[in-house]
């Protein structure tokens, strides 16, 4: 056979070599032995090479005049192997983890770690966290310094809170841009928000779509450096996701499943138990009547262990030509709270197929599929009776839920509500088809110009119904009636960018990288709605039947004129450039340019030009610090840089007219055409440094954020059609400033025993100053975050104003109780604290001892207060002589039931907190007969405790109490619980 | 020179590329709503008349809600109040402090009336230059007109914008004189405009009849608000308008006076101008039923809507015995409705089947539709009482029963939390007839004004005052209760008759008594005659002037 073998070597190399020899052999990995498949053998010098396969062994036809051949594997050092008189060797790497020189994604391109001179933190899969992961940003909680991820709801899919370095813009969203696999993503869900008249939902997580399994790499741009190639959009920072792709190699299966169950709450909210809600009667005096003779646990009651599923299947492979990964997922997720959950069925296919003498190379991904939401009345700004938490927290502990003779519900004319019957008769679902797909081609002009295309689309289409069924008491408008939703919605995206890149030598120490583009994005969103009240089914408990509503709307006595809507298409059209010097290694100088057109802004202000520079010099391969014992590696960095912000209502710029209902047709939005971009400019200094050979690595940063030209949502000058209307502040500014640190460790590496440690810190302030009228003169003042609840409708608790951070707390204070157990509250309010959490905390280890892994991911918040909105309208004390359940805190006080309810800053607390989010303990079997390899199976907590003095459910809170778009910040409000999770699973390739 | 020669042959096409796909005007286009110049374009004569539709629709929310228009005139005076129930009631104070005259210019309700009103003011300009017709000129400037009165009447300011001003520049601010001279010239402009054929779910003359004689009776009080003056030249005109509505012989009274708030109020025969609701009907309703929830008590309606009441708003005692013309003994109980119909507690539209409730005020104790006696969450029998803590802060056992309820608008039943179909009245009969005898005693025709205010208490089924009707009783104290004025006065005939409709504390303030004391407020001062400009609007305008005292 070895004209075969030499056919195939020849096919490899496409150039014939008179003289060849083969080698042959096998590599390893140092750490334990096993065979590393894919790593690449490559004649010094030449391109001519190979790739070992699926057991580590290769054979490669080489010059008879070769003296070496190079041997690497992504993720371990490279090494250089003498062949001369050789005929076979076997070669064992060894992993690298100073991750200098680990690819990390940049806008439009990629660079190696070692060679950034912006702020960007790369996550590999491996450091992934785990447990029960449901989107991509869960992977990375408490793993980047200054990436803040406030999980509010513990419904599976619900939208976190991310913050990177703090809070950049006084309104709207200060969520990042995400970029998945080159497409900038717009940042909305196809998931229809239907506003109730329970008040608003939680939104759904944007990633849903995109299965956390098939996800390589997440890289988190941070400074102006670094997200001013995204212009417009980067003002929050950009997280950047790449989905696995295939390697060079045979065909492989990878299997992966995991099984979890939630095991009770996280921490449970204190309100009294049976007993003690029996003291209490007797404490207050409160009728005997009051007490239902038996003990509930209503929050237990509503809760489910159910078991969750999810199962993913991916397959790859190819060659140097061309190879393609799919991967499946199937997932069955139950939700802690009964009737919930998310179910997920998704595909993500790529491929890179390399043409014409490998100049072309096109590639394609795309992530496909449906996920279903079912949901609960868990809403965020729900008045006295419609929200399920509330209801549970309110349930007297002493009523039985269901009447035993009949079975049917009991409703208790407390205002409380039945939860189990509101679980039973109200159901949520929303399911979305979504779409993301992109396909490029690069093609090399010559060795060194590079031209690419890309054309991205993101699309997704949802429908939720809901309905609430008549039989269900207590519930004003809707009992006796039964209501039913149904809404659509529609979100398109497109983007097309073009790119050239030309990279050469200016000499031989100059390298220059220079990258030119035109990116054009085009976003729309559209959907519809009917709704309907009274109808002549599931009026009653007994007769219930399985039609919902929501199947035939056409029996709705009242039927809500049905609407539809089309935001206007939001247009950006963007033309960029970025040049980077390298000298020597020893300094890098970047520059990026960016001119963003929106279609947002009035006619003389749509484009906005947003620049960056930065540089940095790696002191380390300066010759005086050769030989130097202590740093193996030391670098510094300074970079400076705008960015900009145009998240508000897309139209705000034009006078627009809204054709209502019932014929009419007035104006609804003032139009400001003068309009402009929101700016950010970015200053960052850092410093990155390894020591011991790597054994110890981190980084140091200080940055100052200043917002100006703030896109602010004034109070209309009336008359006005609106109450709103946008302009921008040219004075006020707002201020971000802070340091993070990330430390990492590799303290023990051995064969059988590894020890990692990771910590990062993040400080963050924040200040609004010149916070003035154009017009006026007059200091603003914004008021927000909701109270919501019965008896203290309208009131706000956090202000933005001048000389204090966004969403100051502004509260009237409580002086404690009168002689008669009253509260005492004083007359104004005052500023009372900062919400935004000032230190962000992450602590990461693994523990590595023969084929177990141990891996602990920690992290928290302090300095910050939380307003506890349950406590003040929910289970205040005067629920007690109702015959609702009340707060221990407000039992074991000195109040009395007679005391009103009002705001005030008695409920503020501490909202300092340290959560062990997951332990995962890993065997890896290894190999397990002739097929199976890489199988592994594990057992992992999540959310296993809390340490915190917050008395509400969770502290890692935000419930969304904005008033007038302008948001809130960290305020409990009956939120849906945090489970404890349990799962296990196993894993294995074919 | 390969590489110029290659970047001459591949880039500079691409780079042709680039520019030729950087065409993109970024017009924005926008998706379900259309531009000024669309609205003239595409719907023609048609959208002039939708412009208008807008303006009249948004008289629904501002006049109907209970924290709008109503709790600024109505819980302002000695006719309402909210006192804070337990958990129910406080918001951060706001309701009290209307009641007992502390408010400030941060309070939300003084907010929100100030933007609902300019967005009338608005909407009904806009109308102005989209080419209208005579009539629809005329129809907008009514509705701009009833919301300037209000803006002047409450905040002594109104901004006006001409129809195409730029929205991001201050407009100019009218007060005083020129602001009363401005809205009355309006009235008598569009006076002969308006089509007599329009009812009174539309504008129509004598809806602007009735517009222009409060803002005659008015003006004086608009000049000087601590010491009302009256021009005779102005009652006279009220009282030609007022006579020519009464001579027309369109109008008659009620054989019931709860027939004009009931469900079918729109075939009433006292309506001259009123917000059209739609039983059951979503679109453009304004939320009347909040007119019953507002006071009833949780279990007020059980068990079709339990928790249904809201649990809140009250009159005081003094107020409900203003009733009392006799001098007979107060009984707080059913016995007292004998004094006079407009008190109600008599079964109506066949409450007793339904609900046990009987529009008018609720004292004592409530029955449901079986003639139970019904009770509060706590299990006491829910009986109302007239006394409510001095503070307006109820902390006692017996939280949920004080206060004497108030039901003006008869439920719609199979709308009772839903759409409800009552419409709601603006200008009555009555308010022509009360209007002209106010200002035939404001220029000594005492008896002139008593026939008119007897004409009234006889169609409504109460005894006819006897002896020497009085503006405001010179010595209420005879009567022993604490509000400004004693029961045989024209000032409490308007209280009986007009109790609740949202114009209360304009009457005060014209018969020179808002300032006084009366139950739940023990001191005031002359600043809060005005309300304040909200601090929110002042910061965007630098026309507006705060009131003295804010």
């Amino acid at each position: 056979m070895p004209t075969l073998v030499g056919l195939f070597a020849c096919l490899g190399v496409l150039s014939a070599q008179a003289q060849n020899k083969t080698i042959t052999g096998k590599v390893t990995d140092s750490k334990d032995g096993s065979a590393l498949v894919g790593a690449s053998v490559v004649v010094r010098g030449s391109k001519t090479g190979t790739q070992t396969g699926s057991d580590g062994t290769f054979k490669i036809s080489v010059p008879s005049s070769t003296t070496h051949i190079v041997i690497s594997s992504v993720g371990f050092g490279t090494q250089e192997v003498y062949i001369v008189n050789k005929t076979s060797v076997d070669v064992s790497l060894t992993a690298v983890n100073d991750q200098l020189n680990d690819v990390v994604v940049i806008g439009y391109g990629t660079a190696r770690k070692k060679d950034l001179t912006g702020s960007v933190v790369s996550v590999q899969a491996k450091d992934f966290n785990q447990g029960v992961i449901t989107s991509p940003d869960q992977l990375l909680q408490n793993k980047v310094a200054g990436l803040e991820i406030t999980n509010s709801s513990g419904q599976p899919g619900a939208a976190p809170t991310i913050q990177i370095r703090g809070t950049s813009s006084i309104r709207s969203s200060n969520n990042p841009l995400y970029v998945v696999d080159g497409v900038p993503l717009d940042g909305s869900s196809a998931r229809p928000n239907i506003g109730t008249s329970f008040g608003s939902t939680p939104n759904s997580n944007p990633l849903l779509y995109i299965d956390p399994a098939s996800i390589a790499q997440i890289d988190v741009l941070k400074d102006a450096s670094a997200a001013a190639i995204y212009g417009a959009r980067g003002s929050n920072g950009v997280i950047v996701i790449t989905t696995k792709k295939a390697s060079a190699g045979p065909i492989k299966m990878e299997f992966n499943s995991n099984f979890g169950t939630s095991m009770g709450f996280m921490k449970r909210f204190a309100i009294l138990d049976a007993g003690q809600y029996r003291s209490a009667l007797t404490k207050y005096g409160e009728p005997a009547s009051l007490d239902g003779g038996t003990s509930v646990d209503a929050l237990k009651a509503i809760t489910q262990s159910t078991l969750s599923q999810n199962y993913s299947l991916a397959f790859s492979g190819g060659n140097e030509a061309g190879r393609f990964r799919a991967s499946f997922l199937g997932s069955d997720q139950k939700g802690f709270i009964k009737t919930t959950g998310l179910q997920k069925y998704l595909a993500t296919i790529g491929g890179n197929y390399k043409f014409l003498d490998k100049r072309l190379t096109l590639d394609f991904n795309m992530i496909t599929g449906n996920y279903a939401e079912l949901l609960t009345s868990v809403g965020n700004n729900t008045g006295s009776q419609g929200n399920l938490i509330s209801s549970a927290v309110s349930w007297n502990p002493t009523q039985s839920f269901t009447n035993p003779a009949t079975g049917l519900y009991n409703f208790p004319s407390n205002g409380s509500g039945n939860p189990l019957a509101f679980i039973d008769g109200y159901n949520d679902k929303s399911s979305v088809f979504s779409f993301l797909g992109n396909i490029s081609a690069a093609y090399k002009l010559t060795d060194k110009l590079e031209y690419k295309i890309l054309y991205g689309v993101n699309s997704g289409t949802g429908t939720r119904t809901q309905n609430l069924e008549g039989w269900v008491a207590g519930i004003a408008g809707v009992s006796g009636l039964g209501t039913g939703q149904i809404a659509t919605s529609k979100l398109n995206s497109q983007t097309i960018t073009h790119t050239l890149n030309y990279k050469t030598d200016l000499s031989s120490s100059i390298t220059m990288d220079a990258l030119a583009g035109y990116e054009y994005f085009k976003t729309d969103y559209s959907g519809t709605g009917i709704s309907g009240t009274g109808f002549n089914t599931n009026l009653n408990q007994a007769t219930r039947i399985t039609i919902p509503y929501t199947s035939m709307m056409q029996d709705a006595a009242t039927q809500t004129p049905f609407f539809s809507y089309a935001n206007p298409t939001a247009e950006i059209q963007s033309y960029f450039a970025r040049l980077s010097f390298n000298y020597k290694d020893k300094w890098l100088l970047t520059g990026t340019v960016r001119d963003d057109g929106s279609s947002k802004f009035g006619k003389n202000n749509k484009y906005g030009l947003f620049p960056s520079g930065s540089l940095k010099w790696n002191a380390s391969n300066e010759k005086f610090m050769q030989g130097n014992k202590l740093f193996s590696s030391l670098a510094f960095r300074a970079s400076y840089g705008l960015t900009g912000n145009q998240e508000y209502p897309a139209g705000s710029s034009q006078e627009q007219f809204a054709l209502n209902s019932f014929n009419n047709a007035p104006q609804v939005v003032n139009g400001n055409p003068n309009l402009k971009w929101e700016k950010t400019a970015t200053m960052n200094i850092g410093a990155d440094f390894s020591f011991l050979g790597g054994k110890l690595y981190g980084s140091l940063e200080y940055y100052n954020r200043t917002t100006s030209d703030i896109l602010f949502q004034t109070n209309a000058i009336q008359p006005a059609p609106s109450s709103i209307s946008f302009i921008n502040l040219p004075n006020a500014n707002l201020i971000n400033s802070g340091v993070e640190l990330a430390l990492g460790a590799t303290l023990i590496d051995k064969r059988d025993l590894g020890w990692n440690v990771n910590f990062n810190y993040a400080y963050n302030a924040n200040m609004i100053k010149k916070f003035t009228d154009p017009n006026t003169g007059l200091n603003l003042q914004v008021q927000t975050g909701q109270v919501n609840g019965q008896g203290v409708s309208g009131t706000l608790a956090q202000v933005i104003a001048n000389n204090q951070p966004v969403n100051e707390y502004f509260l009237k204070p409580f002086g404690g109780f009168d002689a008669s157990g009253n509260q005492i509250i004083g007359a104004n309010p005052q500023y009372a604290g900062d919400p935004n959490p000032h230190s962000l905390v992450g602590f990461n280890t693994s523990v590595r001892l023969k084929k177990f892994t141990f891996t602990l991911n920690t992290g928290g918040s302090f300095g910050f207060l939380i307003y506890n909105n349950t406590a003040t309208s929910i289970t205040n004390i005067s629920g007690i002589a109702q015959g609702r359940n009340i707060d221990l805190a407000a039992y074991n006080s000195k109040e009395a039931p007679s005391s009103g309810v009002g705001a005030s800053t008695r409920f503020l607390e501490k909202g300092d907190y340290f959560k062990l989010r997951n332990f995962t303990v890993r065997y890896s079997i290894g190999s397990a007969g002739k097929y199976i390899k890489n199988l592994s199976a594990f057992v992992s907590g999540s959310n296993l405790f809390v340490i915190t003095k917050f008395t509400g459910f969770d502290p890692e809170v935000n419930i969304d109490k904005s008033n007038n778009s302008y948001p809130s910040r960290s305020i409990e409000y009956v939120p849906y619980p945090t489970p404890r999770t349990l799962s296990f699973g196993f894993n294995f390739n074919l | 020179m390969k590489l110029n020669n290659n970047i001459i042959k591949y880039a500079l096409p691409l780079i042709a590329v680039f520019a030729m796909s950087g065409c993109t005007k970024l017009n924005e286009g926008l998706g379900s709503t259309l531009t000024n110049s669309q609205v003239s374009s595409a719907l023609g004569a048609q959208g002039t008349g939708l412009l208008l539709s807008a303006a009249y629709s948004d008289l629904g929310g501002v006049f109907t809600g209970q924290d709008q228009v109503f709790s600024l005139e109505e819980n302002s005076t000695d006719e309402s109040l909210v006192p804070t129930r337990g958990g129910d009631w406080d918001d951060n104070g706001v309701w009290r402090v209307i009641h007992n005259h502390t408010w400030n210019a941060d309070h939300g309700q003084v907010l929100t009336v100030f933007n609902n009103l300019n967005k009338i003011n608005f909407d009904a300009t806009n109308v102005l230059g989209f080419n209208p017709t005579a009539s629809q000129n005329a129809e907008a400037r009514f509705i701009r007109a009833l919301a300037l009165y209000y803006l002047l009447d409450i905040y002594g300011q109104f901004p006006l914008r001409n129809p195409g001003d730029n929205l991001l520049l201050p407009p100019t601010v009218y007060t005083g004189q020129a602001a009363a001279t401005f809205i009355i010239s309006e009235l008598n402009a569009i006076l002969p405009n308006l089509p007599t054929a329009n009812g009174p779910n539309k504008a129509n003359p004598d809806a602007c009849s009735i517009l222009l004689m409060r803002c005659l009776l008015q003006q004086g009080t608009w000049a000087n608000r601590a010491a009302p003056t009256f021009a005779a030249a102005d009652m006279a005109q009220v009282i030609t308008l007022g006579n020519s509505i009464i001579t027309s012989g369109k109008y008659k009274y009620a054989t019931n006076y709860f027939d004009n708030f009931s469900p079918n109020n729109a075939s009433s025969p006292e309506a001259i101008f009123y917000y059209p609701n739609f039983s059951g009907v979503a679109a453009n309703n304004s939320g009347i039923t909040a007119r019953w929830n507002m006071g009833l008590h949780y279990n007020s309606y059980t068990p079709f809507n339990p928790n249904a009441g809201w649990n809140g708003f009250s009159t005081i005692g003094d107020f409900y015995a203003s009733f009392n013309t006799s001098g007979a003994p107060l009984t707080f109980g059913p016995a007292d409705t004998a004094w006079d119909p407009r008190l109600g507690g008599r079964n109506y539209l066949n409450s007793k089947t339904i609900s046990g409730i009987n529009p008018g005020f609720l004292v004592g104790q409530q029955y449901n539709e079986t003639g139970a006696k019904e009770v509060d969450r706590k299990g006491n029998l829910l009986a109302f009482t007239p006394v409510i803590a001095a503070n307006m802060l109820e902390t006692g056992s017996n939280l949920e029963l004080t206060g004497i309820r108030v039901v003006k608008y008869a439920p719609d039943y199979p709308q009772y939390q839903g759409n409800g179909g009552n419409n709601l009245m603006f200008f009555r009969y009555p308010d022509a007839v009360l209007m002209v005898a106010e200002a035939k005693l404001r220029t000594g025709d005492n008896a002139g004004a008593m026939a008119l205010v007897n004409q009234v208490r006889t169609a409504r089924g109460a005894a006819p005052l006897t002896g020497t009707l009085n503006l405001v009783d010179p010595n209420p104290g005879a009567y022993g209760g604490s509000v400004p004025d004693g029961p045989k006065s024209l000032l409490a005939e308007l209280g009986r008759e007009f109790y609740w409709e949202s114009h209360r504390r304009t009457d005060l303030e014209r018969f020179g008594v808002f300032g006084t004391i009366w139950q739940y407020k023990p001191t005031d001062n002359a600043t809060y005659l005005l309300f304040p400009i909200p601090n929110q609007a002042l910061a965007a305008n630098p026309n507006l002037k705060q009131n003295p005292g804010y």
